[in-house]
């Protein structure tokens, strides 16, 4: 095994890589979070369609 | 040479397929509390109409089975996006178990991760089925949750400096002070959040409760625990090496 790290550490991180990151976190802020607070009126029906992931997520619900 | 996007595709197919994963234990498992807990929640009904709220039956918004579907497929999306997420962590890191193989690494960082937001948040605020939270309370509870959360990644990214500072140290010695150190975030931790604000409705059963909690905490693990188990097998050259002998002769 010839150091098994070195490849990664070789990765070099663009910028974009972190409004790509962000993006997941606000994927999942939608799905499992949103009460109404970013989407408004839309956000029922994304809430009732996603309810049973996030009670079982364990996400605070209602 | 890897660039960040194959690692970043790697982390993708690695949260798609935990995520996969996890909703077929939803399916399979977590499902059973989760119609128990409805039943509950109807025969409460005729009191009165939950304000904004529905869970199928009269005046639905989503139908059930779209609410099962729905909920798998929610879960699908949130191990993509955090397997997105992980993927670059895991770039990012040049930091912990800089000897092990990327397997480790990634199955380590996959525990780690487990435990900093699905295993502590649900110590403290343990996962409740339909039928049990207070509308009222909702974004009180979502605020503690994503405290405690935030609290675990600190921990974990602290153990990691703590790691790194102590590397003059043996091995044995090194791991007691890290895993010290954690235990004693962990119960300041647990110790400093409030207690759950609501209390648990005389008609949901005990049963149906933990059935649901442990049930959750399963769905969780295999997610978050396969994100770093998949993703080290995609991630490591040694996956691959192990078949190209035959291949190179």
């Amino acid at each position: 095994m010839t150091s098994p790290a070195a490849s990664l550490s070789a990765v070099r991180v663009p910028k974009w890589a972190f409004a790509v990151s962000l993006l997941g976190l606000i994927v999942t802020y939608l799905v499992l979070q949103e009460n109404g607070l970013a989407l408004g009126a839309g956000s029922e029906l994304l809430h009732e369609f996603f309810h049973d992931g996030r009670h079982a997520l364990g996400v605070p619900c209602h | 040479m890897t660039t960040y996007k194959s690692i970043a595709l790697r982390g993708i197919a690695a949260g798609g397929i935990a995520g996969v994963a996890s909703a077929l234990v939803q399916l399979l498992v977590t499902e059973i509390p989760i119609r128990a807990a409805l039943a509950v929640e109807e025969a409460r009904a005729p009191a009165g109409e939950e304000a904004g709220h529905s869970h199928g039956g009269e005046g639905e918004l989503v139908s059930r089975g779209a609410q099962v579907v729905g909920g798998m497929l929610g879960v699908v999306i949130v191990g993509i996006a955090v397997g997105l997420v992980f993927a670059t962590a895991y770039a990012l890191s040049k930091r912990w178990f800089s000897g092990s193989t990327p397997f480790t690494r990634s199955a380590t960082f996959g525990a780690a991760v487990f435990g900093a937001v699905a295993l502590l948040p649900w110590l403290k605020y343990p996962a409740n089925p339909p039928a049990v939270g207070d509308p009222e309370t909702v974004n009180y509870r979502t605020a503690l949750y994503l405290g405690v959360v935030v609290a675990g990644l600190v921990i974990v990214w602290g153990a990691s400096l703590l790691a790194e500072q102590l590397r003059a140290q043996s091995q044995p010695v090194r791991a007691t002070a890290v895993l010290l150190a954690v235990a004693a975030a962990t119960a300041v931790v647990l110790l400093a959040f409030p207690a759950p604000p609501d209390t648990i409705p005389a008609d949901m059963p005990v049963t149906v409760l933990w059935q649901f909690r442990l049930s959750s905490l399963a769905q969780l693990a295999t997610l978050y625990v396969g994100i770093g188990v998949v993703f080290g097998l995609l991630v490591d050259p040694a996956t691959r090496k192990a078949k190209t002998p035959a291949a190179a002769l």
